[in-house]
């Protein structure tokens, strides 16, 4: 693949969680407004750019009976690392997103890049797949994030922006408002898809 | 057998040198965290155990030590009376970890006068409860002198329904303060005073 090719399939042709179907797990829980969705997106963005770097340097030395062992090693350290520089210089964000930072180790977009992209890639090109996916996460979470708040607080970046009568969907910030509007985007984007005659991942 | 040595090799060193990565980020980051940590939870927390602006009271803190624990601990004063103390203490036993909490004390009336939560990874829903005003308010007006205890177990405290383990761990942290303010109160004055002049 060219780096072009590379730099965009993470935007559309893969864009995570939707065109992957995985890390759908941070995107239900921690979109309830588009700051934490952004936080959220930009963490995984910087641990996926060092993953992918990392584990392309590694990937003739990592023996592939214990890969996955190394993998998740490598991933941990990074994002207790992020954990740290989010408290020190975001405590806020930190506080809100809470016990989903420590989680980022087990996003299987994480994993799944190393495994499908870094560990057989030269280290530039991981770099530029980990940007490519990250950006997409980032924007994916920020787009729901919006919808979300939007619909259910009526403000944007904590911004009111229909003033005090308007009465939000309080369901739209609960779980619940999480699975609708996730499924809804979805079902647009294979609509859509489906009309461009691109094939679809998901069956 | 030689490949089995290159697979330990391998992942020891991968280990050794993410674990060394990281005790440098946590050194060079521990100051700003702490001071964050005032800020953002420690500074909301005494406002709301003593009413004061917390610029006035974040400054005047001591840190005691008892068997290795470090406990921080924040005095007000009126003239070189002690009038009231916020001790920050770890609880053992919640269900994600320690529940750090603070408690503040009127020393004049030998009264907890409330109890904040400060950090914990407890359960969302569940064990997370325990921050909630209806759990911490049983804390007001508690004497001193006596440990605490859930009312399970015979004592006074209703746990969360569904969450025993983290209404336990604050209780052990509360009881981890009474034993400070009952034993070591002379230590912590003289710390206090040193601090004064």
């Amino acid at each position: 693949m060219s780096y072009k090719q590379v730099l965009l399939h993470g935007l559309w042709k893969d864009l995570p969680p939707f065109r992957l179907v995985l890390g759908l797990c941070p995107s239900l829980a921690v979109t309830s407004s588009i700051e934490n969705g952004m936080g959220m997106g930009l963490a995984v963005t910087f641990v996926l750019i060092f993953s992918n770097m990392m584990i392309s340097m590694l990937r003739n030395i990592i023996p592939d009976k214990v890969r996955i062992a190394c993998f998740i090693v490598l991933i941990a350290t990074l994002v207790v690392i992020v954990e740290m520089v989010m408290k020190a210089f975001f405590f806020p964000l930190s506080q809100q997103l809470g016990i989903y930072i420590p989680l980022i180790v087990v996003n299987c977009i994480i994993l799944g890049r190393a495994e499908a992209f870094a560990s057989r890639n030269p280290v530039l090109l991981s770099m530029a797949d980990g940007l490519s996916i990250g950006i997409g996460f980032t924007l994916s979470l920020s787009l729901v994030g919006s919808i979300r708040e939007i619909l259910g607080a009526g403000t944007w970046f904590g911004i009111s922006l229909f003033g005090s009568n308007f009465e939000p969907f309080e369901f739209m910030i609960k779980a619940p408002g999480a699975f609708l509007c996730l499924g809804i985007l979805l079902g647009l984007m294979n609509a859509y898809s489906r009309k461009r005659g691109e094939s679809i991942i998901q069956t | 057998m030689r490949e089995i040595s290159k697979l330990v090799l391998v992942l020891s060193l991968i280990c050794g040198i993410s674990a060394t990565a990281l005790t440098i980020v946590r050194i060079s980051l521990e100051e700003r965290i702490d001071m964050q940590n005032d800020f953002y939870v420690r500074g909301p927390a005494l406002e709301q155990l003593f009413k004061k602006p917390a610029n006035d009271l974040l400054k005047d803190k001591i840190v005691f030590t008892m068997d290795d624990i470090a406990y921080p601990i924040f005095y007000m004063t009126k003239g070189n009376e002690i009038t009231g103390l916020a001790i920050e203490a770890p609880g053992h036993g919640g269900y994600g970890g320690d529940v750090i909490i603070m408690i503040g004390i009127d020393t004049e009336a030998e009264k907890i006068i409330g109890l904040e939560i400060i950090q914990h990874s407890e359960t969302p829903g569940v064990g997370s409860n325990i921050e909630k005003v209806s759990f911490r308010k049983q804390w007001n007006n508690l004497l001193i002198n006596e440990l605490v205890e859930l009312r399970a177990r015979g004592g006074t405290i209703d746990a969360i329904s569904g969450a025993t383990y983290s209404s336990n761990a604050v209780v052990d942290g509360t009881n981890k303060v009474k034993i400070i303010i009952n034993e070591h109160l002379d230590e912590i004055e003289a710390l206090i005073q040193v601090n004064l002049n």
